[in-house]
């Protein structure tokens, strides 16, 4: 509403700034060029004069200049025919007025609202962060952690805690730096020579460098077992067109993972891919030692059965609609997009009486790719 | 002078500069002008070697060997044919292996290239491709060709590793 | 809200451009005052709708509004505030805006300023300038709208080109872009006045000035530009004739043609057709710039190829402005009379030698950069799996520029120095006897001082102080009778136009920069590798790594080198080179350490940190080269100098609403 004001507003402003010099019966008091030419030459002999006064140009060459400027004035007095009586312009004038009046509007609302977004209000930061406090309670403390960080720049602690983060948001370069600043600082151990090994790869869009191999090689000489680091260095292998290695590498890490995480079936795919054949994943992972070697497999399972508990509480009608985007975030993490897209439409129809819900479940739905808008 | 002749030395003495000024473009023309090839044009056309150009491609994985006092060795690849090249001096920010690079200065052979400054192609809107693709799946992100900025010569190599 | 305002506020810009570009015209054709008298206010009223739409892009950056696309891509929430108020500018769709904004602001200030003019004269340029507007709002609007909105709005935006982050960036687009749009009045006041059909000196006065705005900030903004790549990118150099640069240099040397021959218009009424053909030529000049900037041929022939819209829509824009201009200039030509008579050897013909020349160094300039382009865009005609690439280097356009850069500036003393209308050359040439013995002079020492080092750099030294004894002499003789004391002198002196001391301090910023050029030759560059503790030699002085540490920047991290400089053994300074990493963007930059010593600079950059712990370091002394930029901004004084004159006050010089009795008819 506002805005149409506003829009009406300064279209009529735009068309009145036009309308009014022309509603004028008589024109302003223009100067005609008869006028501006005598004002020019008058001014020349002007400065002639003051020449002549400072002594700056001798009187013979003065008087040559003098009379070439009152020449010229008189040529173009000569020339300016007087501007031509004018004929009656009111007509002339009313087909103007109509043309800005009809014009201006007929130009710009349809070119307006065939680019503009009437319906969508700014969105200063400031203001939408305030209806986000998550997301910017993290922003804040991933800042407070950097300034600890920059003024504490040997911090190891501080750097590991802040590195996945930075993997996360993609900021690999940062990851490589934090991880190693934690090596210096805090020692060597597998697990932060693997991440600074993954974070490196990320670096190099995907590519194991010479440096990444080196340290994920050292990774696994303190700890055969890990798991990215293995999938790493057969990484290296392939890359390096090392064909049989990295099938070997690819078949035994296959070998020692739960068929359930969605890695699995890419390694298999892999193998396949490069000639080999993937021997069979292994089940669940049973017993206590299993699961020690495999804390990324069992923090999968632990996920999953929270988010099916969550799935269980929110059930079809709840009206949580945190508990919604949790879950639909939560489906869409574990790959399994079915399931998001199921949530999601349970969610849209839950909520179906808090509009600023369903918005905010929309937008998510947008940015994952699920929303049916 | 009459009008005439005013008229006529002020035609000839524009003509003059002009001429002059034509002249010295065709001479320089012949002289300054850098042909620009990728290492199969090299190949194909057979440039001789002393000529000066321009050279352009991949920098191939794995070929960068720095030498003592700021020289570095590389191969640059149009994933066809090979030329390498040597350089003394310090490469550009962007300059790393598996990009795009440009490297002027003189053949020694149809493989074999003395470069005497390099350029590191580049986008304004550079970003790890990860990133890149991410922000594309969510529509965010357009790559835009158009800003991107023409190759030019910095002397000063990637940074210090932490 | 306020977005879609701003939004709105463009698109009633364009609406009241094409208002400002027919009706006025209609009232000159009919030669009605009522409709001639809309041009004002429509200037005014489009103007302040481009404004308005300006500010509600400045207010979505400050607030980071990252709804808006354009301010997503280019910014980003812990931008300095500074930097959020110039990330306006500094990308595609921002600067498009700034630039039709000023070409707005001129607009209006043509209005403003130009109540005494002639109202068809004012009417007709408004409307030419209307319709460049009208032209660019549609660009804007159809091809690179600043507000296109995002829905969901992210969180965060994509930063800034660090690159950019600079305060010598912030505001060389601005001052680029005065200059270059500055030009458009010029051809404003062409086209304007070839439709009216009355070209005189008149018009030559109202045109000056304006003319003479946009060269001041067009000297500014190369120097400016130059100063940046100078320490920003961190090669030492200060001109690469790289295309971009190259795109501004064409208008500023058709610019300075045009300043000097309008001179000779107002002066003497003649020259008249090469003046229009002037101003029509400097703006297109300005408009090929922008378009060789914008449309991205510069990158490839085919990257504008493969996605032409806003390279296609420029080269329309081009190709009407530049045709039908030079179109209306080749019919109406003919019906412009001739003007006063001058013999070769005098001021005039001294400032139609420098036209001859700079026009000359202009197409030479435009040859060297277009070729490259013609050629890649031909032969990939004819064949295009095969076009012929080649580059134009600072070698073309040095063994161009400077054999007709030398004697233009050689010249100029002699320029000055001459009589209107009949010169002579034999009292001229014994009036700057001793200006040019004293060059001479300064050259001989120079070169025995150097002894040993290279020939150019006396022999430039010598012309800048040619070109500066030139205008000491200029004024000297203005000023000075025998027999007259030094008092009556100095008051005689002071009483000068402003506009002599104008020309001759502009022409002695020239000798400055001269000399500053001639003593880059003088520069001692070192790459070399260095450990901490370690020295090396550069020039007069010692520089020694102390070592090298990282440090935080408000959005960026750096890891500096410090070094100390050492001269005869007493340490003068430290400096600080350092690559930037920034938050946002991954690309590392690098930042050059400066310090000044007198008029030359130590200038330090940082390549690589070696394995075994040494630092990569290019180091350079540039002497004097300072005096670079110095020179250009004393060029720019003297233009100002030369604006406040009272002669070049636009519209009537005297007494404003003319009590000059009217011409008796």
């Amino acid at each position: 509403m506002i805005v149409t004001l506003a829009l009406a507003l300064m279209t009529g402003a735009a068309a009145l700034a036009v309308l009014l010099p022309l509603s004028r019966k008589r024109a302003e008091d223009a100067p005609s060029a008869a006028d501006a030419d005598a004002v020019f030459y008058a001014s020349q002999i002007a400065d002639i004069e003051r020449d002549i006064g400072r002594g700056l140009v001798d009187p013979a060459e003065a008087e040559n200049a003098r009379v070439e400027a009152a020449r010229r004035l008189l040529a173009a007095r000569r020339r300016a025919a007087p501007d031509a009586a004018m004929a009656d312009g009111t007509f002339r004038r009313r087909v103007a007025a109509i043309i800005v009046l009809v014009g201006v509007p007929l130009v710009s609302l349809p070119l307006y609202l065939a680019v503009g977004r009437p319906d969508m209000p700014a969105q200063p930061l400031a203001a939408r962060q305030q209806e986000a406090p998550e997301d910017m309670e993290f922003a804040q403390a991933l800042a407070k952690i950097e300034k600890h960080l920059a003024a504490n720049p040997d911090d190891g602690r501080g750097w590991e805690v802040v590195s996945p983060f930075y993997m996360q948001m993609g900021r690999f370069p940062d990851a490589v730096r934090g991880y190693s600043t934690a090596i210096r600082t805090l020692g060597e151990t597998a697990q932060r020579l693997e991440n600074l090994g993954e974070a490196q790869v990320a670096a190099a869009d995907g590519i194991v460098t010479a440096d990444a191999r080196t340290v994920i090689e050292r990774a696994l000489a303190k700890d055969a077992t890990l798991v990215k680091a293995r999938f790493y260095r057969a990484l290296a292998a392939e890359q390096d067109g090392r064909r049989e290695a990295a099938v070997a590498y690819y078949s035994e890490l296959l070998k020692d993972l739960p068929a359930t995480i969605p890695l699995t079936s890419r390694i298999a795919e892999t193998i396949t891919r490069l000639g080999g054949t993937p021997p069979a994943a292994k089940g669940v992972p049973e017993g206590g030692a299993a699961i020690a070697a495999l804390p990324e497999a069992q923090r999968q399972e632990a996920i999953r059965g929270m988010v099916e508990a969550l799935d269980t509480r929110l059930g079809k009608d709840s009206t949580d609609i945190e508990g919604w985007l949790r879950l639909v975030r939560s489906y869409a993490v574990l790959n399994e997009p079915a399931k998001a897209r199921d949530a999601y439409a349970r969610g849209l129809s839950a909520l179906a009486g808090d509009a600023a819900a369903r918005g905010r479940l929309e937008a998510l739905g947008r940015e994952l790719g699920i929303g049916g808008s | 002078m009459t009008r005439k002749q005013r008229r006529l030395a002020l035609i000839s003495s524009a003509l003059a500069v002009l001429g002059v000024a034509a002249g010295l473009v065709l001479f320089a023309f012949q002289d300054s002008i850098v042909f620009f090839y990728g290492p199969s044009e090299l190949a194909e056309k057979n440039v001789a070697p002393g000529t000066r150009v321009r050279i352009g491609g991949l920098v191939k994985e794995g070929s960068v060997q720095r030498g003592p006092d700021q020289t570095v060795v590389f191969q640059v690849t149009d994933t066809n044919k090979v030329v390498k090249v040597s350089y003394r001096g310090i490469l550009p920010d962007l300059f790393r292996e598996g990009q795009g690079v440009v490297a002027e200065g003189v053949l020694v052979s149809l493989t074999d290239f003395k470069a005497d400054s390099v350029l590191a192609k580049h986008d304004e809107t550079y970003m790890p491709k990860e990133v890149a693709d991410a922000l594309k799946k969510q529509g965010v992100w357009q790559h835009d060709g158009k800003e991107g900025q023409a190759a030019r010569p910095a002397p000063a190599a990637q940074g210090a590793k932490p | 809200m306020i977005i879609e305002t701003g939004h709105y506020a463009l698109v009633l810009a364009f609406a009241l451009s094409l208002v400002l570009s027919t009706i006025p015209l209609w009232g000159v054709v009919t030669r009605d005052p009522v409709l001639m008298g809309v041009a004002r206010p429509a200037a005014f009223a489009m103007t302040g709708f481009a404004a308005l739409s300006y500010l509600a892009l400045t207010w979505a950056y400050v607030t980071s509004d990252f709804s808006v696309f354009n301010v997503l891509q280019n910014s980003h929430s812990t931008k300095p505030f500074m930097y959020r108020i110039s990330g306006v500018w500094a990308n595609h769709e921002g600067s498009m805006l700034l630039w039709v904004l000023i070409l707005a602001v001129f607009a209006a200030l043509i209005a403003w300023r130009g109540r005494h003019m002639p109202q068809r004269l004012l009417s007709g340029v408004l409307a030419v300038q209307g319709s460049v507007a009208a032209a660019f709002f549609l660009f804007i609007l159809a091809t690179s709208n600043p507000f296109s909105r995002v829905v969901p709005a992210p969180f965060e935006g994509e930063g800034l080109n660090p690159l950019l982050q600079d305060p010598g960036l912030a505001i060389h687009p601005p001052l680029l872009y005065l200059g270059y749009v500055g030009f458009s009045v010029a051809f404003s006041f062409a086209v304007g006045a070839l439709i009216e059909g009355r070209i005189d000196a008149v018009w030559a006065r109202f045109v000056r000035p304006w003319t003479l705005t946009a060269w001041i900030f067009l000297t500014l903004g190369i120097s400016m530009g130059s100063y940046w790549a100078y320490y920003e990118l961190g090669w030492g150099g200060w001109w690469f004739w790289d295309p971009v640069e190259n795109a501004s240099l064409m208008p500023w040397l058709a610019g300075t043609a045009l300043l000097h021959s309008t001179i000779v218009m107002e002066k003497r009424d003649a020259l008249k057709v090469w003046t229009i053909l002037l101003s029509i030529l400097t703006f297109s000049l300005s408009l090929m710039g922008t378009f060789l900037v914008r449309s991205g041929v510069l990158t490839s022939v085919h990257a504008f190829a493969t996605d032409p819209t806003r390279g296609v829509f420029i080269l329309m824009i081009l190709i009407f402005f530049i045709g039908g201009s030079l179109a209306l200039f080749a019919w109406r030509a003919q019906t412009l009379r001739q003007g006063g008579l001058f013999a070769p050897i005098s001021r005039e013909g001294g400032l139609v030698l420098n036209n001859l020349f700079l026009s000359a160094i202009c197409a030479t300039v435009f040859v060297g950069t277009l070729y490259p382009l013609a050629l890649e865009a031909v032969t990939g005609w004819i064949d295009p799996t095969n076009p012929s690439k080649i580059s134009v280097g600072p070698p073309f356009f040095n063994a161009t520029f400077l054999p007709l850069a030398v004697p233009l500036l050689l010249a100029v003393p002699f320029g000055q120095a001459l009589a209107w209308k009949r010169g002579d050359l034999l009292a001229v040439t014994q009036r700057l006897v001793f200006a040019g013995a004293a060059a001479v002079v300064i050259t001989i020492l120079t070169f025995a001082y150097t002894y040993g080092g290279p020939v150019a750099a006396p022999l430039g030294v010598g012309l800048g102080a040619w070109l500066i004894l030139g205008s000491i002499n200029d004024i000297v003789t203005r000023s000075w009778r025998s027999g007259a004391t030094l008092s009556t002198v100095l008051a005689r002196a002071a009483g000068l136009p402003r506009s002599a001391w104008g020309s001759a301090i502009a022409h002695a910023g020239l000798g400055v920069s001269c000399i500053g050029i001639a003593a880059t030759v003088w520069g001692v560059e070192r790459i070399t590798a260095l450990k901490p503790g370690e020295k090396t030699e550069l020039a007069a002085y010692t520089v020694m790594l102390d070592g090298v540490f990282p440090r935080q920047g408000p959005d960026y991290r750096e890891t500096v080198a410090r070094l100390r400089i050492f001269s005869d053994g007493q340490e003068i300074g430290v400096i600080e080179p350092g690559r930037r990493v920034f938050a946002v963007r991954t690309m590392p930059t690098t930042e050059a350490g400066l310090m000044t010593v007198g008029l030359g600079q130590i200038y330090a950059s940082v390549a690589d940190i070696e394995p075994d712990g040494r630092v990569g370091l290019r180091i350079y002394w540039k002497p004097l080269v300072l005096l670079i930029w110095l020179g250009s901004v004393v060029m720019a004084l003297g233009g100002a100098l030369s604006l406040l004159d009272r002669r070049a006050r636009v519209g009537a010089p005297v007494r404003a609403r003319a009590p000059v009795p009217a011409p008796a008819e």
